[in-house]
């Protein structure tokens, strides 16, 4: 069994009983190079069913088609790219897909600017280099020339923030499917089942846009922010409480009016208008993510459950709100402040607590 | 079997169509039965004819007002269409079997009283052949429909195309027949009243015994209709004679029309089956050619091609992936074939690069498309129809019924070297009839801003030919039987609905523009019962100057202004007693009231069958009262000076106690800038006057002239170049300088030093100025 005092486990290993109880209950043929069937990985992402007993819990709770979307691709052996604003369960979706296609999600290449071409292909380990010239043991392969060997799905997060000739060393290994390694006269093939997961920021356009033919060789997939309020408190609910037991937080759960307020301060401030549409408000620099709400609520659990009585207050929601909005001193604040006295105070006698709260902390 | 034959079809299903002629071949029948109106029988020869091109429709509308309709549309993919199409080359007997149209609208008629005859009525436009399981009226259905999709997790229409368009080899009728049998009871189940679909079934099932009986055998008879009905024709008995008599009737007429893909998709009222009208062709056109499946190749091929032509690239590689891919999704739903769904879905993640909208274009011309119907010449035509093309060829505007985008200046003068009076008013009567077209919102001509400076004799028109402008008129045909007709009812209800006298002035523009004396009269009436009520000053007097317009220039039009002129004065008369109070007013909305002021004033003059006199009086009181906005005060004594009704004496004494030490200078300044406001060349002449300024303003202290200049300075601001030249000229002859020097310091930007001190008023706090 897992390891109980990893601060986070890997998804196949924390979601180990579903994903067993759907390998044995798979009627339907597999692909190669996979564990299980297409609709089984479908099952295993949306949820909220009942497999021999276990209980599948959602892991993505948008819209199932752009799972199902997901899922095809990787069945046709495509490269999968997804594209949405920070927050928005990209690495999440990466992960659990790879969690439950191969049983194991940790084959992945993070994008940074500072990713070379090697990390993407192969490296050396130079003290065997050179004490044994080029050969086989020397080398160190990264997880996508390993995903290549075992047929399996390589993960390669914020490609977009990748440098171009970083992202071009993909494009050979996705059309070819095969990764030639000269120093050894070695052409590796791609085993079947083999494919990519890319996630890309929509914030980052432009600091290293993808090229072209990079691009067509993706199925591109858009992942949008929650489309109604009870999809996002839903997935903030479910989310928080996972963290939280994994994190031994020593806090009360936060209430459904917290959550509320949260998951309606984040949709007003994001989309720019209250959500009855009638009033316009400014938007904040950062991104108001549902991720951000999650975190933002987990953060209150801790402050309460370390400092105060185990309760989230309305204090420390405010400041943990406070943090998350105001991210850009300036801008933000007028924003904040603005919301405040403009939405926040009128909404009446519930919002009252939390409106003082944050008043407080803004003079 | 004993009875008829029962074809269940769903309405404008491909599928259906296909498997419906297959059948047909099949069974021989010595009579075709199809669900539609049974006093339209007639129609059918027409939909029949070699030239026709659908999609076309058949409309019924009742003759009286309100006018109520019913449509049934037909799409070369219709099982109906191919039955009618079948038995015509076959040459076979085909009849209507439904309800005749006028008991449809009588039903609606009788819906719309509230007598209660039928509580199950569907919407007005769920039009009654449209959907084959939809047409039992929109509360069952929705209900099972919403059942069945959490249950599939699917939209109906992706549930349908999935479950019976991709059927292959099975028995379609059967299969068909008994998803209408289920889905019938179902809805029973529910409880629901299902009152109309049990009378047309009962009228159905008549007409089959009525053709029984006149000696056709009953199993040679061959019925096409809903497969909702299949449970209800086999179990129900037939109408009686009493019953028939009881059905209500309304009176009405019907007529064929071409119809439109884009209306077939977003107008039919119920959402089944025809979201995607050039899709479902598309299946018909691969059903035809070599399957169902052939249907994925053809739509993403016409997808990437259409998206191609919207300037973007698509490469082949593209479009093989998404085939690839919308085959995957298709699996996972476990169909054979992807439906417009999967298909949608695959191209957006492939061509589309993960957003709909950079698809949006080519999908859109691809799913629903531009396909508009075509009907041959000599077709039944509407009688609004035939008196427009009359009147077409009357006027000689034949020539602009093309597609091409042409141009068309009308004279409205009266042609003096021509022999026919007729002739003479040549013009004249082509823009009443344009005008006409353009009340019914017929998109046929387009009338462009005029180019006439100070005349208005001229109009310029724009004019092309679209089938939907063939529709616009076979639509109007609800509102009367001529042009003239249902444009005049167009402007009466127009009329009777205004709720401002600036709206209905706004009609009485157009019925003067249509050349409608009548509905004219009808719209100045309204007008005239609207201005009875509380209107603002500066509505009454805009709608005073648009009669005044029709006064003055009517004669052109030949329309006789006479009834106009009690209004005008009434509306006068409502002005002059309102304007002195509706210049007790902010600074913001005194130039609402001086531009109202400007336009009675111009009223006044232009008709001499106003009272001079009230109006200069009120101008005087407005001028000297102390206790009005100032600006408004100085307007009317710009207009008394205008008029000449203020003496060089007069002006001067007002200057002066307008512009003392001790009046605030806002409010000074205010003044200055209503006189200001008009007839500037009677100022700049008065050199008295600008001595008198420089008097006040050298007068004034630091503070008080800083807020004066604010004032001043907008005053000036509208000024031109060469008024300001002559204002320097004026304050050089004052200050004893060369009138260039002033100028040159007027005239000049303004330097940096200037600007700072500028910039300090910034600064300045204008309390509510």
């Amino acid at each position: 069994m897992a390891d109980k005092n990893v601060q986070r486990l890997p998804a196949e290993e924390l979601y180990q009983t579903e994903l067993d109880a759907l390998i044995s209950a798979e009627t339907e043929p597999i692909p190669t190079g996979w564990r299980m069937s297409p609709r089984s990985v479908l099952t295993y992402l949306t949820g909220n069913t009942k497999v021999k007993g276990v209980d599948i819990t959602p892991k993505y709770m948008g819209s199932k088609r752009l799972v199902e979307i997901a899922i095809a691709t990787l069945v046709t052996d495509r490269a999968l790219l997804l594209i949405g604003e920070p927050g928005t369960a990209k690495s999440w979706l990466s992960e659990h897909l790879a969690a439950a296609v191969n049983g194991d999600s940790t084959k992945v290449v993070q994008g940074t600017a500072g990713t070379t071409e090697e990390q993407i292909r192969y490296s050396w380990n130079y003290a065997m280099l050179i004490a044994k010239g080029p050969c086989p043991e020397a080398m160190v392969k990264s997880p996508v020339y390993r995903a290549m060997e075992t047929g399996s799905i390589a993960r390669v997060e914020e490609i977009s923030r990748c440098a171009s000739e970083v992202q071009d060393a993909l494009i050979s290994i996705l059309s070819e499917k095969r990764l030639s390694v000269p120093e050894l006269g070695l052409e590796v093939p791609a085993a079947k089942g083999f494919s990519v997961i890319a996630t890309a920021n929509t914030r980052d356009k432009g600091v290293n846009d993808m090229s072209a033919a990079l691009k067509r060789r993706f199925n591109i997939v858009v992942l949008p922010t929650p489309s109604d309020m009870e999809t996002e408190m839903d997935i903030v609910r479910t989310r928080v409480a996972q963290l939280s037991s994994g994190l031994d937080l020593n806090a009360r759960q936060p209430g459904e009016d917290t959550v509320e307020k949260v998951v309606t301060i984040f949709r007003e401030l994001r989309a720019g208008a209250t959500l009855d549409g009638k009033q316009k408000l400014k938007t904040t620099s950062g991104v108001l993510s549902t991720a951000e709400a999650i975190s933002l609520l987990a953060n209150s659990m801790a402050l309460a459950g370390s400092f105060g009585d185990g309760r989230i207050s309305d204090s420390d929601l405010a400041a943990a709100l406070q943090g998350a909005v105001v991210k850009d001193e300036e801008h933000d604040k007028v924003t904040w402040k603005e919301y405040l006295e403009n939405v926040m105070k009128k909404r009446g006698h519930e919002w009252l607590p939390l409106y003082r709260a944050c008043r407080e902390l803004n003079g | 079997m004993s009875g008829p034959a029962l074809f269940g079809v769903r309405h404008l299903s491909p599928a259906a169509a296909y498997h419906l002629r297959r059948a047909l071949d099949e069974a021989k029948p010595e009579l075709v039965l199809v669900e539609g109106p049974s006093d339209l029988n007639g129609q059918m020869e027409w939909l029949c004819h070699p030239d026709t091109r659908f999609p076309a429709a058949i409309l019924a509308y009742t003759k009286e007002p309100p006018v109520r309709t019913v449509l049934w549309p037909f799409a070369v993919y219709s099982p109906e269409t191919q039955a009618i199409l079948w038995a015509h080359e076959h040459g076979v007997e085909c009849r209507f079997m439904d309800l005749p149209s006028s008991v449809f609208l009588g039903f609606r008629e009788a819906e719309s009283v509230g007598a209660g005859v039928l509580t199950g009525l569907s919407e007005p436009e769920n039009s009654p052949a449209a959907g084959a399981d939809e047409d039992i009226g929109p509360y069952t259905a929705e209900s099972i429909y919403r059942r069945l999709e959490t249950l599939t997790g699917e939209d109906h229409d992706t549930f349908w195309e999935r479950t019976f368009e991709q059927l292959e080899g099975e028995d379609f009728q059967a299969v068909n027949n008994t998803f209408g049998r289920q889905l019938r009871a179902a809805s029973l189940e529910s409880g629901r009243d299902l009152a109309e679909t049990v009378v047309r079934e009962a009228y159905m099932k008549r007409v089959m015994a009525q053709a029984v009986a006149s000696g056709v055998p009953a199993e040679k008879i061959f019925c096409v209709c809903g497969s909702f009905h299949v449970a209800g024709l086999e179990e129900n008995r037939p109408m009686t004679d009493e019953e028939e008599k009881a059905l209500p009737k309304a009176d009405c007429c019907a007529t064929l029309m071409p119809y439109s893909y884009y209306r077939l998709s977003s107008r039919s009222g119920y959402g089944a089956g025809n979201k995607a009208p050039a899709y479902f062709e598309l299946l018909w056109d691969a059903l035809n050619r070599g399957g169902v499946g052939e249907g994925a190749y053809l739509y993403l091929t016409r997808l990437a091609a259409a998206h191609r032509k919207a300037g973007n690239l698509v490469s082949s590689a593209e479009v093989i992936e998404a085939v690839r891919l919308a085959d995957t999704l298709a699996a996972m739903r476990g169909s054979k074939y992807p439906t417009l769904s999967d298909l949608r879905d695959a191209s957006v993640t492939t061509m589309g690069h993960g957003s709909f909208s950079e698809l949006a274009v080519a999908a859109a011309d691809t799913e629903i498309g531009k396909k508009i119907g075509f009907l041959p010449e000599g077709v039944a035509r509407t009688s609004v129809q035939e008196d427009f093309y009359r009147q077409l060829k009357e006027l000689r505007l034949e020539k602009y019924r093309t597609a091409e985008l042409q141009r068309l200046d009308l004279d409205l003068r009266e042609k003096l070297n021509v022999k026919s009076q007729q002739a003479a008013l040549g013009d004249l009567r082509r823009s009443f009839f344009l005008h006409r077209l353009r009340v019914l919102g017929v998109q046929f001509a387009n009338l462009l801003p005029s180019r006439q400076d100070g005349a208005n004799w001229g109009e310029y028109w724009e004019l092309r030919w679209t089938t939907e402008a063939e529709i616009e008129i076979v639509e109007s045909a609800l509102m009367g039987d001529t042009v003239e007709g249902a444009a005049a009812f167009a402007l009466k209800e127009r009329a009777d609905n205004s709720s401002s006298i600036a709206q209905a002035a706004a009609i009485f523009q157009d019925a003067f523009l249509c050349g409608m004396p009548g509905a004219a009269a009808h719209a100045l009436s309204v007008l005239q019962g609207l201005s009875v009520d509380s209107a603002a000053i500066s509505e009454v007097a805009e709608t005073a100057s648009r009669l005044s317009l029709v006064v003055r220039y009517g004669d052109l039009r030949r329309f006789d202004p006479a009834p106009v002129v009690p209004l005008i004065k009434q509306l006068y008369l409502r002005s002059c007693l309102t304007l002195e109070s509706a210049c007790v007013c902010d600074s913001k909305a005194a130039s609402a009231v001086t531009q109202a002021m400007d336009r009675i004033n111009t009223l006044q003059l232009n008709h001499e069958f106003l009272e001079e006199d009230r109006w200069l009086k009120l101008l005087t009181s407005i001028s000297d009262r102390d206790d009005l906005n100032t600006h408004c005060s100085g307007f009317a004594m710009a207009i008394l000076l205008e008029r000449g009704k203020a003496d060089e004496e007069l002006l001067s004494r007002e200057v002066a106690r307008r512009l003392s030490p001790g009046v605030p200078a806002d409010l000074g300044a205010g003044w200055f800038e209503g006189l200001a406001g008009k007839n500037r060349y009677a100022l700049i002449a008065r050199l008295s006057l600008w001595r008198q300024l420089d008097q006040y303003l050298s007068g004034l202290d630091d503070e008080t002239f800083r807020r004066a200049l604010v004032f001043l300075r907008r005053a000036f601001a509208d000024f031109s170049p060469s008024e300001k030249n002559d204002i320097a000229e004026n304050l050089g002859e004052i200050w004893g300088v060369n009138a260039r020097q002033a100028a040159e310091i007027l005239m000049n930007d303004v330097t940096e030093a200037e600007q700072a001190v500028l910039d300090s008023l910034d600064e300045f706090d204008f309390d509510d100025i």
